[in-house]
């Protein structure tokens, strides 16, 4: 019973919150391009400034992709800060900024649980790979709800989005998530191949995910916008 | 009366589960190793008589009557025999480079061998040996228990196979893949000295480190060419020596030399599959009779190239299966019982030779030389061909299954012809009365007949031989589900009696409380059908006890409740996870598969610093934490009444009593493993009672309770991690030391759970968690027994997949046989 008032609490909130800043449809396929472009231009420089690949070198082509990766989405998330009034631009990017270090610190824990091998040698490659998935994970969500638990909770918790901007935010989270966790399924196999390493499979199955989940939430925005649009009429 | 029936109602369904599954078992176990039966016959000397092959035993009277007497199936042709065993000898390392499209750097290394086949074709040569896939390890001759002196070097597992046949033996560990010397410097040290000796007929020295170089280095690698080098070396001053003992009258007059590998390897160094490079092996054969034998060119099958000094070198093919029946027939002795092998031409023309054959004159001149050849080498082909029909025939009625009957109808019809023809071509030798056009073109078909009739033999054996009994496998396995159907329909059952529900939220249909455990636990199952998952078993375990965690971590954020509880229990699993690293980087090499684990700790001096550390301190500190737990549980008993408080105590009394067992059979991990357990098992109480309260506090007095699926599954995965944590694994020589004790404390932390569960959650829970539990394990047996049966010609089935079979399946039943004497206590 009380957690069906809290919903029903949260969820009022939520669409007064979302009320705020309606995004379209379009609003949308453009921040998930601009991210997906920003992976590719990640991945271009690595390969051709550097001419290093995520199986020759996982750690620094990592590291490339998080750093260029990570201004595209703080900035771009930080526009669909909530209440704008209250919150500066640059707050939300500061909010970005930690949150993308206490991310990296979640995520290396479960990496670790999960059975990451720890070690001098290993140890950058596991920091670059947190960071990455911090960036996939909890940055857009910190950027934009900021410390609201609520709103954490409905994502993170209840995985309940409403609004476009949940979709874009929980979507892609969860299957940058999900899709590490099955990239890891190929590394006990003895193929002996170079990508069975840690974290190469691991990227590739959170990438991989994360752009899945982008174009999901894309075309679930898209769908649920034509039926509100059809209820109107 | 009715109390009666009902409460037998409740203990019948665990028998009946428990009958159903040891049936079950018993039945598969029966047709699955059900292997070719080992037939407990061997050849004697005397048996040859009843081989239509002696043309002169019944109604002749012939000079080889006297002959009989000296020797035995075949005339002797060699006196003395040393072999020396490369293991995983590639063909390339023996045969010159220009018989392969590039040159590679290991080729052309064992320079001796091939100076020796292109200077003297006639008494050395090089073969291209075929093994039959799993090449794993030699067909063990079993020359050694025919009465020969054998004198073995080299690699000890020929003393754990014939402990007590040789006549003098100098065994070293081969345990080790990484020490590449020991083996070899001990073969090499006591090789020279004894080939002075006369105490022996066959010398076996069985060089390991060409193996152990490719398993570890690879082939590319200095230490390889190093490896192939060295033996370069040794080679050649064992020929020198019994090249100088070779005039007439010396110790090794009528000697034979055999070089060969047991089997190749890849590039890699991984052999045991059938690929060309793995099954394609060499062997080098140099007899040092004086005059060389003239080998009969003219059914040779060989190929000759030049080699890199532009000498002509010419090699020859001959498959594995035949070199023991060759060597029985070179050494006189009798045939191996259990061959399918035929002799080999070559190589036993190599060794044999001039013979003293009794019926030469009256052939004609100008071919008896090589018409007496033939001749001798159909007679011994005469008794091979006997020899395998007598084995087939003993086989096909000895062992319930076998070969097909039209296959063995087929075969005998091929012997039949060859027989008849034998009847006739014999005539020819016992009155001499053909011109000598006729004699060598029908005794060449007599050749083609037998080689025909082996040669179908072994195709039939190679691809026919049902070494298990699919239908009783089949049936047993189909015992397997319906004890499953059962299992699932008495929980429904209860489920309908005692009004539980499993799903752990209700409102969102078959709920993900319900789908997420059935979701592990297939994964689970699905995952033993890779060799590689069964090999890391323990860390897979740990993904899925983890990511179970992490859901329920989500679980737990969400509602508030027991976070700190999950976070103590992920940081348990992880630390765990850093144990069973530990434990499978410690996993004997023996195995060729073993994946040494490339944990830093074991490579930087300071890691093996902080791990010996570690090592020292850990054990007492968590010795003293049990202490203070027990205390605790023993001592503080005020607020007995408080559920929770209670159950605490209760549960660290419990595992603390069972610890101090574990404590006392594990030594140094014991205190660590018995804590882990507590923890984690202590958490998963916690954290499926927090459900379990909830609901309670909610639906008071409804009587709707609810068990979380997901606990029990937590329990048999945590069971297994820590399995492998207290440093076992599923193989049999995972076993620890205390053979009594074998998984014994993997069973404790199975009652553990049992008990546990019983007492926290009292009579009305207990059936269907039990049913659940069960269902768990037996849902992973009948995964670990298709795979068993679909892997049952794979390699490592004796290897992986039976030792997992049965550690699963003793798993099970005892799980089965606890569960009912827990119900028996509790229910009566």
């Amino acid at each position: 019973m009380k957690n069906q008032n809290q919903n029903q609490r949260t969820k009022t909130t939520v669409v007064e919150a979302s009320a705020a800043a309606i995004v379209s449809a379009s609003e949308v396929f453009l921040v998930h391009s601009i991210s997906a472009i920003g992976l590719a231009i990640s991945f271009w420089v690595a390969s051709s400034h550097h001419s290093i690949t995520l199986i020759s070198h996982p750690s620094q082509t990592l590291l490339h992709l998080w750093v260029i990766q990570c201004p595209i989405l703080i900035l771009l998330y930080s526009r669909y800060r909530q209440s704008p009034q209250q919150f500066s631009y640059l707050r939300a990017v500061g909010r970005g900024i930690l949150g993308l270090i206490a991310g990296a610190l979640v995520n290396a824990f479960g990496a670790i649980a999960l059975g990451a091998p720890i070690g001098v040698k290993s140890l950058s490659k596991t920091i670059n790979w947190s960071m990455m998935m911090s960036l996939f994970t909890v940055v857009p969500a910190a950027s934009v709800f900021g410390s609201s638990w609520t709103d954490w909770q409905r994502i993170f918790g209840y995985t309940k989005p409403v609004g476009p901007i949940d979709y874009m935010i929980c979507l892609p989270a969860h299957g940058a998530v999900l899709g590490a966790w099955f990239g890891a399924w190929p590394m006990p196999l003895d193929w002996e191949r170079p990508w069975q390493e840690w974290p190469i499979c691991v990227s590739y199955g959170a990438i991989a995910g994360y752009l899945v989940a982008m174009v999901a939430s894309f075309l679930v925005v898209l769908v649920r916008g034509t039926l509100q649009h059809t209820k109107r009429d | 009366m009715r109390l009666g029936w009902k409460w037998w109602g409740h203990i019948a369904v665990y028998w009946v589960i428990m009958g159903l599954h040891i049936f079950a078992i018993l039945l598969f176990t029966k047709g699955f190793l059900l292997t070719r039966s080992e037939l407990p016959h061997y050849s004697q000397c005397s048996d040859v008589s009843e081989s239509p092959c002696f043309y002169c035993s019944d109604s002749n009277v012939n000079l080889n009557q006297t002959h009989k007497h000296q020797h035995c199936w075949t005339k002797p042709a060699i006196g003395r025999l040393v072999i020396i065993v490369l293991d995983a000898l590639r063909f390339d390392f023996v045969a010159p480079s220009t018989f392969f499209q590039e040159s590679k750097p290991w080729m052309d290394k064992l320079q001796i061998l091939q100076e020796l086949a292109s200077q003297y074709p006639s008494s050395a040569r090089i073969f291209k040996a075929i093994a039959d896939p799993p090449t794993t390890s030699l067909q063990r001759l079993k020359l050694v228990q025919n009465g020969k002196r054998v004198t073995m070097m080299g690699d000890d597992t020929w003393m754990q196979l014939f402990p007590h046949h040789f006549e003098r033996s100098y065994p070293f560990p081969s345990f080790n893949v990484k020490d590449l010397h020991t083996v070899d410097n001990g073969c090499i040290d006591n090789l020279l000295p004894s080939l002075y000796q006369e105490d022996w007929d066959v010398l076996i020295a069985h060089f390991l480190g060409v193996d152990h170089a490719g398993h570890i280095f690879g082939v590319d690698s200095i230490q390889m060419l190093e490896k192939l080098e060295q033996y370069n070396v040794v080679l050649q001053k064992v020929i020198e020596v019994l090249k100088s003992r070779s005039e007439p009258g010396g110790l090794h007059e009528n000697t034979l030399l055999l070089v060969m590998g047991d089997h190749g390897q890849t590039i890699n160094g991984d052999h045991g599959g059938g690929s060309p490079e793995e099954v394609e092996t060499s062997i080098f054969a140099m007899s040092f009779k004086k005059p060389p034998p003239s080998v009969p060119t003219k059914y040779n099958i060989s190929s000759c190239e030049l080699n890199s000094d532009k000498k002509n070198l010419c090699i020859n093919s001959i498959q594995q299966l035949d070199f023991a029946v060759t060597i029985s027939a070179l050494l006189g002795i009798p045939f191996p019982f259990g061959s399918i092998g035929r002799v080999n031409l070559d190589l036993y023309a190599l060794g044999g030779g001039t013979w003293n054959f009794n019926g030469d004159g009256e052939t004609c001149e100008h071919q008896s030389k090589l018409g007496e050849w033939m001749w001798h080498y159909v007679s011994v082909l005469c008794i091979n061909s006997w020899q395998v029909k007598r084995y087939i025939d003993v086989y096909s009625t000895s062992s319930v299954i076998g070969f097909s009957s039209e296959d063995l109808f087929h075969i005998a019809d091929l012997y039949d012809q060859a027989v008849e023809k034998w009847s006739y071509t014999k005539n020819f030798f016992i009155y001499k009365n053909e011109s000598c056009n006729t004699v060598l073109p029908s005794l060449k078909r007599q050749i083609d007949a037998y080689s025909n009739f082996l040669s179908s033999v072994a195709d039939l054996a190679r691809s026919k031989w049902t070494e298990f009994n699919l239908k009783i496998m089949a049936i047993g396995f189909g015992i397997m589900l319906l004890s499953i159907f059962v299992h699932i329909l008495a929980i429904s059952e209860v489920k309908m009696k005692n009004g539980i529900s499993f799903s752990l939220s209700q409102d969102s249909g078959i709920s993900f409380g319900l789908f997420f455990p059935c979701f592990v636990v297939a994964i689970r199952a699905f995952s033993f059908f890779s060799n590689s998952y069964i090999l890391e078993e323990g860390k897979v375990a740990c993904f899925l006890l983890v990511t179970t965690g992490v859901v329920k971590l989500r679980d737990s954020v969400m509602k508030k409740k027991m976070v700190l509880e999950v976070i103590v229990f992920l940081l348990v699993i992880t630390i765990c996870r850093f144990t069973i690293e530990v434990g499978l980087s410690k996993q004997t090499p023996g195995f060729d598969f073993s994946n040494i684990y490339p944990s830093w700790m074991l490579k930087s001096a300071f890691g093996l610093l902080v791990l010996s550390f570690l090592n020292e301190i850990v054990p007492i500190l968590s010795l003293i934490l049990l202490a203070t737990l027990l205390y605790k549980a023993l001592f503080v008993k005020e607020d007995f009444f408080d559920f929770k408080k209670s159950l605490v105590t209760k549960i660290v009394a419990m595992l603390s009593t069972w610890s101090s067992s574990i404590i006392i059979l594990l030594g140094k991990q014991g205190p660590l493993v018995s804590l882990a357990a507590i923890i984690g098992g202590y958490c998963i109480m916690r954290m499926g009672s927090s459900n379990h309260d909830a609901r309670n506090a909610d639906n008071e007095g409804t009587g709707d309770l609810t068990i979380d699926p997901l606990s029990a599954t937590q329990w048999s995965l945590l069971a297994v991690c820590l399995f492998f944590c207290s440093g076992h694994w599923c193989a049999f020589d995972g076993l620890r030391y205390g053979a009594a004790f074998i998984g014994f404390d993997e069973f404790i932390l199975i009652r553990q759970a049992i008990l546990l569960t019983i007492d926290t959650f009292g009579l009305s829970l207990i059936v269907p968690v039990y049913l659940l539990y069960g269902l768990i394990m037996a849902t992973t047996v009948t995964a670990t027994m298709i795979c068993v049966t679909i892997h049952r010609r794979h390699l490592m089935v004796w290897g992986l997949f039976a030792p997992k079979f049965v550690f699963d399946v003793v798993g099970l039943l005892l799980t089965d046989f606890l569960i009912c004497l827990a119900s028996l206590y509790y229910l009566g």
